[in-house]
C-alpha cells in the first residue's frame, strides 16, 4: 500500500479543483509578467561584435538571420572546457525541437559560447543538434552581457566555493575542466530585437531564469514525486547519449 | 529609428531589477504550486484499460515500462484523423527532447490517442519523434479522462471539459469555416475533429495499482509547450492573432 492520502474520485476531484483556481490565477500573474518584460526600455547597441559562425565573420545583426528578435543562450562552453556539461546539453535537446516554430513566430535562437568554434562544432555533431551556434572568442560579447568572466569564477550570488551545489564539481569533471575553470561561464539569456538596421536589447535573465530553458522541469512539477532532487539538484542529468541502458 | 521607449544601460537595468523582483516571486509560487500539486490526494484506478503498443496490447501500468511515474500527453489523434493535431504535434516537438532525462528520472512520458496504432506509428516516423505512444482504440480512456467527447456531450453543448462543462460548437455562421478548416488539416469536419482534445494525466504506480494524481487541460497545458516559454521573454510576446503554427514539415519558408 501507499503511504500517500487516497482519496474516492470525487474528493480528488474536489481538491484539484481548488488547486486550478490558484493555478489559473499564476497563469494571469505570468501573463502580466510578459506584458511587463515587453514594456521593458530598450538600449540600443553601440559597439560592433564578431561571432565566429559556420559560415565565417558574423555581426549581431546578422545573427538575426533575417528576423526581428533574437534570443541569445549563453550556452556555458568555457575555453578550458573539454565538452559541454550534461545540463546545458539537456537545454539544447529541448530546444532543437522548437526551431521550425520560433522562426514562425519571427525568433531566431542561437547559442553564444567562448570556447573556439572548432570545439563547438565538434560537440554539436555528436549531440546531433541542428541550432545555430557561433564562438565569441574573439569579441567582448560574452563579457559584457555577464555570461564569461576573465578572472573571478562566476557563481550564484552569496555562495563561496565550499558553499556551491554539488552539481558544480559534478558539471566541471564532465567538461574536462576544474571548478574555476568551469566558472569562467555563467548560464544567461539575453535578447535583442533589430529594427530600421539597429540593434537593441531588450531583455537578459540568469540563473532561477533561465529555468524556463530546461522544460523537464514544469513537467516534474506535475509529477507525483515533483522534482525530487533536493539539494542535489540537477545531478541527475547525463549526456543524452551516455544514460546507462 | 523606433516607437518603443529606449533607455541608457542603467534605466534599462533599474526598470530589469523592479521586474526581477516580481520574477521571482512568480518562480517561489510556482514552487509553491508544485508542491500543492504533490499534496493532492491519489485516486485508485480499478478499470481494467488496454492499450496498443509497439510492443503489444499493454495495461495502465503496462505503459509506466517499468518506472514509478507515468505523464500521459492527450494527443489529438482521432480514428478518422488523416494526420495528427498541428498544435499537439508543437506541444510534441517541445517535449520529445526532453523524453530521454525523464524516463531516467523515473518518469516514462507516453502519448496517448484514439487513432489505431498504425496510424500514430506512420506520423511519429514522419515527425521524427521517439518517445512511446499508445492507442487507446477501444479503450474508455479518453472519454474517462475527458480528452474525447461523445456526440450526446456535444450535441448538448455540455462537453466535460477542463472540470467543467463546455459547448465547443461554432458560433452559427462560422460551421463553414470551421468545416473547410479541419477538413484541410484532419480530413474530418470540425466537430469530429473538436471532439478530441488536448490534456495532460499524471499517474503513480505503486505495490501494483496505479493512482491518478493530476490532470491538466487548456492552458493548464501551455507549460508543455516550449515556445510559449520563449516567446514570453521575446520582445513581440506570443503576438498571435489565430492560429500561426503548422506542423514542423509544413511551414512554407523558415
Amino acid at each position: 500500500m501507499t503511504d500517500h492520502q487516497i482519496a474516492s474520485r470525487e474528493e480528488w476531484q474536489a481538491a484539484r479543483e481548488e488547486l486550478l483556481k490558484r493555478e489559473k490565477e499564476h497563469t494571469r500573474t505570468g501573463d502580466a509578467l510578459a506584458r511587463q518584460r515587453r514594456e521593458l526600455p530598450w538600449v540600443a547597441i553601440g559597439k560592433e561584435y564578431r561571432f565566429d559562425a559556420d559560415d565565417g565573420t558574423r555581426t549581431l545583426a546578422e545573427l538575426f538571420d533575417g528576423r526581428s528578435q533574437l534570443m541569445v543562450y549563453h550556452f556555458m562552453y568555457g575555453p578550458s572546457y573539454q565538452a559541454a556539461d550534461p545540463v546545458n546539453s539537456s537545454i539544447a535537446d529541448g530546444l532543437d525541437g522548437l526551431l521550425p516554430h520560433l522562426h514562425a513566430r519571427d525568433v531566431t535562437p542561437v547559442l553564444v559560447s567562448q570556447a573556439p568554434l572548432v570545439k563547438l562544432q565538434a560537440y554539436k555533431r555528436r549531440m546531433g543538434w541542428s541550432i545555430p551556434w557561433v564562438s565569441a572568442a574573439n569579441t567582448d560579447f560574452n563579457f559584457d552581457f555577464g555570461a564569461s568572466a576573465a578572472q573571478e569564477p562566476l557563481r550564484p550570488p552569496g555562495l563561496d566555493e565550499d558553499g556551491l551545489p554539488p552539481v558544480v564539481a559534478q558539471n566541471a569533471a564532465a567538461a574536462g575542466t576544474d571548478i574555476p575553470g568551469y566558472l569562467s561561464e555563467s548560464p544567461a539569456v539575453s535578447v535583442f530585437t533589430l529594427t530600421g538596421g539597429a540593434v537593441y536589447q531588450t531583455y537578459a535573465t540568469t540563473w532561477r531564469g533561465v529555468e524556463f530553458l530546461m522544460n523537464y522541469y514544469p513537467i516534474l512539477d506535475r509529477m507525483p514525486k515533483g522534482r525530487d532532487e533536493g539539494d542535489a539538484w540537477q545531478t541527475w542529468l547525463r549526456r543524452h547519449d551516455e544514460y546507462d541502458d | 529609428m523606433t516607437d518603443h521607449k529606449t533607455g541608457t544601460p542603467e534605466e534599462w537595468l533599474a526598470a530589469r531589477l523592479e521586474l526581477l523582483a516580481a520574477e521571482k516571486e512568480l518562480t517561489r509560487r510556482s514552487d509553491e504550486l508544485a508542491r500543492r500539486r504533490q499534496e493532492l490526494p491519489w485516486y485508485r484506478i480499478d478499470k481494467d484499460y488496454r492499450f496498443d503498443t509497439d510492443q503489444g496490447p499493454a495495461s495502465l501500468a503496462g505503459l509506466f515500462q517499468g518506472r514509478s511515474q507515468l505523464l500521459v500527453y492527450h494527443f489529438m489523434f482521432g480514428p478518422g484523423y488523416t494526420a495528427g493535431c498541428p498544435n499537439c504535434s508543437a506541444i510534441a516537438d517541445g517535449f520529445s527532447g526532453s523524453v530521454v532525462h525523464l524516463a531516467h528520472h523515473d518518469v516514462t512520458l507516453c502519448a496517448v490517442s484514439r487513432a489505431p496504432l498504425a496510424k500514430l506509428q506512420a506520423y511519429k516516423h514522419r515527425m521524427g519523434w521517439s518517445f512511446p505512444w499508445a492507442s487507446s482504440s477501444g479503450s474508455d480512456f479518453n472519454y474517462d479522462f475527458h480528452v474525447s467527447h461523445t456526440q450526446q456531450e456535444w450535441q448538448a453543448g455540455a462537453v466535460q471539459y477542463n472540470f467543467r462543462e463546455m459547448d465547443f460548437r461554432p458560433p452559427a455562421g462560422q460551421e463553414s469555416s470551421r468545416d473547410a478548416w479541419s477538413e484541410s488539416t484532419f480530413g474530418e469536419d470540425w466537430e469530429t475533429y473538436r471532439r478530441e482534445g488536448p490534456g495532460m494525466s499524471a499517474f503513480a504506480l505503486e505495490d501494483g495499482a496505479v493512482y491518478h494524481t493530476y490532470s491538466a487541460y487548456e492552458r493548464g497545458i501551455d507549460v508543455l509547450w516550449g515556445m510559449y516559454a520563449w516567446l514570453d521573454r521575446a520582445p513581440r510576446g506570443r503576438n498571435e492573432t489565430g492560429i500561426w503554427w503548422r506542423r514542423h514539415d509544413e511551414y512554407d519558408s523558415q
